[in-house]
């Protein structure tokens, strides 16, 4: 391993030591301490909402630490703004393309450091080093001059490569760089990264997919609740190992109360397709169970939760509700027929950032409230919200309290309940705990559990493999848009991300 | 050029030929299309609309549209608006013409003083977006009025009257023209040019469109947003200034209390319709000269016509929403591809 080879090298490239961020009364890190060695790719591992992203974000100059100290090649130094970090030889490549659409390629890469011929850009000294980039992270020379918006998101991911590496990177840091990338893509970023740290850049890779950690990584830090668990040479792990440092010991086991006492079909759904996102999808979900829909981010499993809840229609196949074809054309009409979703994106699907919690709960539900129709009754608009915030441990001081102020957790949970004003009879779940701590990621789990044992079929969308094992009776993996394993719930981690990933399991469906 | 002057790279591929998106767009070429089609029509029908006693006035009432339009272009390139450049063209214009008639200032002063008084809105502006990080449709909505107030303040009675001739070099007479071209559309296609050259090839211009593509990821790339936001409110301001003396001289020796009022909607018009972006990151000044040329030949020709002068806003409302609307949807049939 290159990491220990010679002296030289035991002086980190960076360290950062002793740090601690809050984001108003939220600990996003306790206390972590991470070191990076030149020429090393170190890969930083943890749960959703285990604090990796703004570990990340501080040492790229994004946040600021509460506490804590960073040092460089040996020397401590301050690094207040993204600027600072750059000059540093911080790069970093976000997990969302951070790039212009209307600018061109060259343009995009370059932007902030643009190479000048006296008070103007010189654009063709720009095109000249576009060449060795390009070439460096697999893009062909034309794409030069396209404007960004009209790539694709992994050609636009090889940008972003590209724009961290033009700025002569001493330390690179890849947010999830793989999630959207194909297996030869991936491939690709691969052999990017081992020739970069063959010329001495550290490297920071952030990653869900634990398997292509042993292909890449020489060094492993694990990150739980906020804190740095600990940090080992990878080869000394397996990867079951490591998942159990990220859960904490224990790796949560499957549902406790387990199928038997499920009723009629509920959903199903027969061939259904949408073009471009997925084909032939055929499920069925029963009243009382909990079916999980596993796909890595660009799988398709996200569309078929939109296209069942009326937000995309379907180009072909059908929808049954209880054994009749339903064809929605909106929300409104999913939910009037009991189909109630929990969509992923929260700040922007999901809640009303500056109403009250109050309001947030009985939005979709308002004529519950009302005895006269249109008239919204506050008394019982706020017991109801009341009622809510005591069943799901919604942690706030009054439901008046505006769910802008909250944590991503206990927001959650009160969009999940307004789902439940009224128990729905088919509950699509989206992400249930994205961005949502360990604590409150449980009691999700144990209220949509409760909800499954009262009758309501449970259709789960998620890409956190843990989540899909411990809520699902049975696991549906989807990829490329098609469903291609059945799981039950006792299946390994890897089997299931394996399937998820590319390698065909003997159950196989199709 | 600087393409052929460097040493071919060890002829391994060639470069991309094209280093840059071509320098005239699409969008920019229908516009001189639809132009050229209405001077056309507007010959036909009404010969005189191609004499130079026509054309001149046009280019005149040209000028000072389309040099604010040149500052209105930058901030729309980076997802804001001025919505207060109404006000503050009553205001400079107020404060100039009293310059004028009290103190007898010369050209220069007269010059100067309405630029640095601009420059100054500009700066209040800017600073208040850029700092103060409150959406601008806001912040200029607010200053509107605010510089509307300050010039009926200064303003006392409802005109000023008897102004000097100094500022007449830019108005619509002789000693307005050179060779039968107007001084102020000629200073305004100088500052286009300028304008132009500067979002196409320094990296300050290109940080604009960089911060209304994604002012997130302009921030994270290192590029100085707040600085960059400013500057396109200050030089905004000082092209109003400029632009209040361009109006003062093309019009009579009396300045009116309505001076400024609409003249913001006329501004954003000529962006809009230029192919700038009112969703930022992309536009054109060129493209915004050629929308005041438009504006100003469809009011004119709809008056040479005879027909009645409420016709214009019809039609410059309807190219409004035929800019905008290919705008959306090409923004939209990007999405759906990506």
């Amino acid at each position: 391993m290159p990491y220990a080879a010679d002296a030289v090298a035991t002086v980190p490239r960076v360290s950062l030591s002793g740090i601690v961020k809050s984001y108003g009364g939220v600990r996003a890190i306790r206390n972590a301490d991470i070191s990076v060695a030149p020429g090393t790719v170190h890969a930083l591992v943890g749960e959703n909402g285990a604090g990796k992203s703004t570990l990340i974000k501080i040492l790229a100059g994004a946040e600021h630490a509460d506490a804590g100290s960073v040092q460089f090649n040996g020397e401590t130094v301050s690094i207040a703004s993204t600027t600072d970090a750059i000059a540093l030889g911080v790069q970093t490549v976000y997990q969302e393309p951070q790039l212009f659409p209307e600018l061109s390629v060259a343009e995009n890469v370059f932007v902030g450091r643009e190479l000048k011929k006296g008070a103007r850009v010189d654009w063709a000294a720009q095109a000249d080093a576009m060449h060795g980039l390009l070439d460096t992270v697999g893009l062909p020379d034309s794409v030069s001059t396209e404007a960004v918006g009209t790539l694709s998101i992994a050609q636009q991911q090889q940008v972003s490569i590209a724009k961290a590496l033009a700025g002569d990177a001493s330390v690179l840091i890849l947010d999830e760089p793989s999630a959207i990338l194909t297996d030869s893509e991936i491939d690709v970023l691969f052999s990017v990264i081992r020739r970069l740290t063959a010329t001495g850049v550290a490297v920071i890779y952030i990653s869900h997919r634990l398997d292509e950690l042993f292909r890449i990584a020489d060094v492993v830090t694990v990150m739980r609740d906020g804190e740095t668990i600990t940090t080992m040479p990878i080869g000394e792990l397996s990867v079951r190992e490591i998942a159990e440092l990220m859960v904490g010991g224990v790796l949560t086991e499957s549902r406790s109360d387990a199928t038997g006492a499920q009723g009629e079909v509920v959903l199903e759904l027969d061939r259904l397709s949408l073009e471009n996102h997925f084909q032939n999808i055929s499920l069925i979900v029963l009243a009382g169970e909990i079916v999980g829909l596993y796909g890595l981010i660009g799988s398709g499993a996200g569309e078929i939760a939109s296209a069942v809840y009326g937000m995309k229609k379907p180009t072909g196949g059908s929808i049954r509700i209880k054994g009749e074809v339903i064809q929605l054309k909106r929300p409104a009409q999913a939910r009037k027929l009991g189909i109630h979703l929990l969509p992923a994106n929260r700040s922007a699907q999901g809640s009303f950032s500056f109403q009250s919690i109050a309001f947030n709960v009985t939005v979709g539900e308002l004529q519950l409230l009302s005895r006269l129709r249109g008239w919204v009754e506050q008394r019982r608009d706020r017991s109801i919200a009341q009622e809510f915030i005591r069943r799901l441990a919604v942690k706030t001081p009054s439901e008046k309290q505006p769910i802008s102020a909250m944590s991503g957790g206990n927001a959650q949970k009160v969009v999940l309940a307004r789902q439940l004003v009224n128990r729905p009879e088919l509950l699509v779940l989206v992400e249930p705990t994205q961005g949502v701590d360990v604590g409150a990621k449980e009691e999700i789990h144990r209220i949509v559990d409760g909800l499954a044992s009262e009758g309501t079929a449970v259709l789960v969308v998620t890409s956190d493999l843990g989540e899909v094992q411990r809520m699902s009776d049975r696991i549906l993996v989807v990829r490329s848009g098609e469903i291609v394993s059945e799981f039950t719930p006792d299946a390994t981690q890897v089997e299931i991300l394996a399937a998820a990933a590319g390698e065909r399991h003997q159950e196989d469906l199709s | 050029m600087t393409v052929l002057d460097r040493e071919p790279s060890e002829a391994v591929k060639p470069v991309a030929r094209r280093v840059l998106p071509p320098p005239v767009t699409g969008q920019e070429l229908v516009l001189v299309a639809v132009i050229a089609v209405l001077w056309v029509l507007l010959g036909i029908f009404t010969p005189s609309f191609l004499s130079p006693s026509s054309i001149q006035p046009l280019l005149v009432s040209v000028a000072p549209i389309a040099l604010i339009g040149v500052g209105m272009t930058f901030i729309i390139i980076t997802a804001g608006i001025d919505v207060s450049v109404g006000g503050a063209i009553a205001l400079c214009a107020v404060v100039t013409a009293k310059l004028l008639v009290n103190y007898a200032v010369p050209l220069p002063v007269a010059v100067a003083a309405s630029m640095a008084l601009g420059l100054v809105l500009g700066l209040v502006n800017g600073t208040l977006i850029a700092y103060g990080r409150v959406h601008a449709i806001i912040i200029t909505f607010g200053t509107a009025n605010i510089f509307q107030f300050f010039a009926l303040r200064v303003f006392g009675s409802s005109t000023v009257n008897n102004i000097p001739a100094t500022l007449d070099v830019f108005g619509r007479g002789d000693v307005g023209r050179t060779f039968g071209v107007p001084h102020s559309f000629a200073i305004t296609i100088l500052v286009v040019l300028l304008a132009w050259w500067y979002l196409r090839h320094t990296a300050g211009g290109r940080h604009l469109f960089a911060i209304g593509g994604n002012a997130n990821a302009a921030r994270l790339a290192g590029v100085k947003v707040q600085p960059r936001v400013l500057l396109a409110y200050a030089i905004t301001g000082t092209l109003v200034g400029l632009g209040a003396c361009f109006l003062i001289a093309a019009g009579t020796s009396t300045l009116d209390q309505g001076v400024g009022i609409g003249r913001e909607l006329a501004v954003i018009a000529a962006v809009v319709i230029g192919g700038t972006s009112i969703l930022g990151g992309r536009g054109s000044v060129i493209g915004t000269l050629l929308g005041a040329i438009l504006v100003q030949t469809v009011t004119s020709g709809v008056t040479q016509l005879g027909w009645p002068s409420q016709l214009a806003n019809l039609f410059v409302g309807l190219f409004i929403i035929i800019a905008v609307g290919t705008d959306l949807l090409r923004e939209r049939a990007r999405r759906r591809k990506a």
